[in-house]
């Protein structure tokens, strides 16, 4: 005979109590999970109850006649739990094309769970339509610029065991947010040991850079270093540091923004440089400076014994504390030229 | 006389394209802190929503990137002689309902309003630029309101600013479209494409 098959979702920590189908309760019958039998002692009758279950019972769960051990049931146990409310992010990459919703879950269900966004604009409902890849995205086409009226974003997720929702509502420029700049370059200037060229392109996303311009930010450190220098760029897609510490190697990101909406991209990937220097001399002592040392002075490279300068005296400005040990070479090569 | 297309006059319209984004930039600015004044003065919930109000510009548009360089002045200066004109009411208002009690807001409002003139006056002189002169201005403000209550002249003049607001922006990526070499037609990509 034909044996009833489905889908049974039970949410974890309840009781559940199968039917053999149609077998009468005194009915003897056989119980398996997943092809093992199930001990006598979860039965009553011909039930099978499972108490306080976890996710470690989903399965095939399969009933049998007792003598003829014909199918008489069979389910597939989805033990899972409704959802909990989900997490939605609206953002415009794009401007002034559109923008897209994505959204998560903050813990999984373990059951298939559907999306359902809806996007109205005052009185308009608009479509927001779904990416093949990822699946938990969709965007939309502006339809109006310059807009006052917000958008009202709310996305539901529904599975067998419950349904939850959320709701995003913003302005038309407060989502606005560039991917990061591409391809940042850093560079040494020859024949200049503070300088490092920094060059990198507008996001590929953002559609029109000549209508709507981006800004930029860019931050650099050494190393060596935790203390970030800043710089914000109004145009242009290159900037040369100038205050580099010789001989470091420097750690640089940029980031953007629309001229004059929205928020800060995320920083780019970090790149790498060390700003020029002269083939290095391999002193150790201002003894060995004295008396090698050139007359040149556009190539000074301070000796491996020249100590950092304190973080505080150089936080936040360019100008380059004179530390003590600098100061004595720099009397040393004021001795030489004499 | 194809006076928008001679080298001078192209640096000309360039020249004053600039400067005008400069002052909508900074008018921008200007307005931004006087929403927050006003919503504090007026004891507004800064996240109110104000349905349209009759008679006041309407920033939003869905065919932007489709505007050429006229359209655009044109429609900035019919909206900045509106604001010049509800600016007026709204600081005659202020004046009725505090005297001179909160000269905070008055100074702010007067600060804006001195700037929507200007800039309409700017816009002005890019319209001679092209060639086809600014409209008159007849018949050209927004049209006479039945008298509101207070609690409805406080609302309407949040609707005011925060379109106002909408427009500065507007205004700098009109300006910027018009600034772009070529007959200042300045359609961008970005919209739904039809």
């Amino acid at each position: 005979s034909s044996a009833d098959s489905h889908i049974q979702y039970e949410r974890v920590g309840a009781d559940v109590t199968m039917k053999c189908g149609s077998m009468d309760w005194d009915a003897a019958v056989t119980w398996t999970a997943n092809g093992t039998d199930i001990d006598d002692s979860h039965l009553n009758g011909s039930y099978l109850i499972l108490k306080n279950v976890d996710l470690t019972q989903s399965g095939q769960y399969s009933c049998y006649e007792g003598s003829s051990w014909h199918l008489k049931y069979q389910t597939y146990l989805r033990v899972g739990t409704p959802p909990k409310e989900p997490v939605l992010m609206c953002r415009s990459n794009n401007y002034p094309k559109g923008f897209y919703c994505s959204w998560h879950l903050p813990s999984p269900t373990y059951i298939p769970n559907s999306f359902n966004i809806s996007v109205i604009h005052g009185t308009r409902e608009m479509v927001c339509e779904k990416d093949i890849f990822p699946k938990n995205r969709c965007h939309i086409r502006y339809l109006q610029l310059f807009s006052t009226v917000k958008y009202k974003v709310t996305l539901t997720v529904t599975n067998a065991l419950g349904k939850n929702s959320t709701t995003l509502t913003f302005d038309e420029f407060a989502i606005v947010k560039p991917d990061p700049p591409e391809s940042v370059v850093a560079k040494p200037v020859p024949n200049n040991p503070r300088r490092l060229e920094v060059a990198w392109q507008n996001p590929s996303s953002w559609p029109d850079p000549e209508s709507f311009p981006l800004k930029f930010f860019l931050r650099y450190r050494p190393l060596i270093l935790d203390q970030w220098q800043h710089v914000e760029l109004s145009d242009g897609t290159s900037h040369t540091i100038t205050d580099a510490y010789a001989g470091k190697e420097y750690i640089i990101q940029v980031a953007a923004k629309d001229n004059d909406i929205g928020t800060w991209s995320d920083w780019s990937v970090a790149v790498h440089a060390t700003p020029w220097t002269e083939e290095p001399k391999h002193l150790t002592t201002e003894a060995q400076v004295t008396e090698t040392t050139s007359a040149s002075t556009s190539s000074f490279v301070p000796p491996p014994t020249t100590k950092i300068c304190d973080k505080g005296a150089v936080v936040g400005s360019g100008a380059v504390a004179v530390c003590w040990t600098a100061g004595l070479v720099l009397a040393a090569y004021g001795v030489l030229f004499i | 006389m194809a006076a928008a297309d001679a080298p001078s006059a192209t640096l000309r319209r360039r020249d004053l394209c600039n400067r005008g984004i400069r002052l909508a930039r900074k008018m921008r600015s200007d307005i931004a802190d006087l929403l927050d004044i006003y919503v504090e003065r007026q004891g507004l919930d800064a996240s109110a929503s104000v349905a349209a109000v009759e008679g006041v510009p309407v920033a939003a548009t869905e065919c932007w990137s489709e505007q050429t360089g006229t359209q655009r002045l044109l429609d900035n200066l019919a909206a900045y002689r509106s604001f010049r004109v509800l600016l007026a009411q709204m600081l005659e208002e202020q004046r009725e309902q505090l005297g001179d009690a909160d000269t905070t807001l008055g100074r702010a409002l007067a600060a804006v309003l001195l700037q929507v003139s200007a800039f309409t006056y700017h816009l002005e002189e890019l319209l001679q630029l092209e060639s086809c002169g600014p409209p008159s201005e007849e018949g050209a403000g927004p049209p006479a309101l039945p008298r509101l209550s207070l609690f409805e002249q406080k609302l309407r003049g949040l609707g005011v600013l925060r379109e106002l607001a909408q427009w500065a922006v507007r205004s700098v990526r009109d300006l910027r479209q018009l600034a772009k070499p070529g007959p200042g037609s300045g359609s961008a990509p970005g919209m739904a494409e039809s």
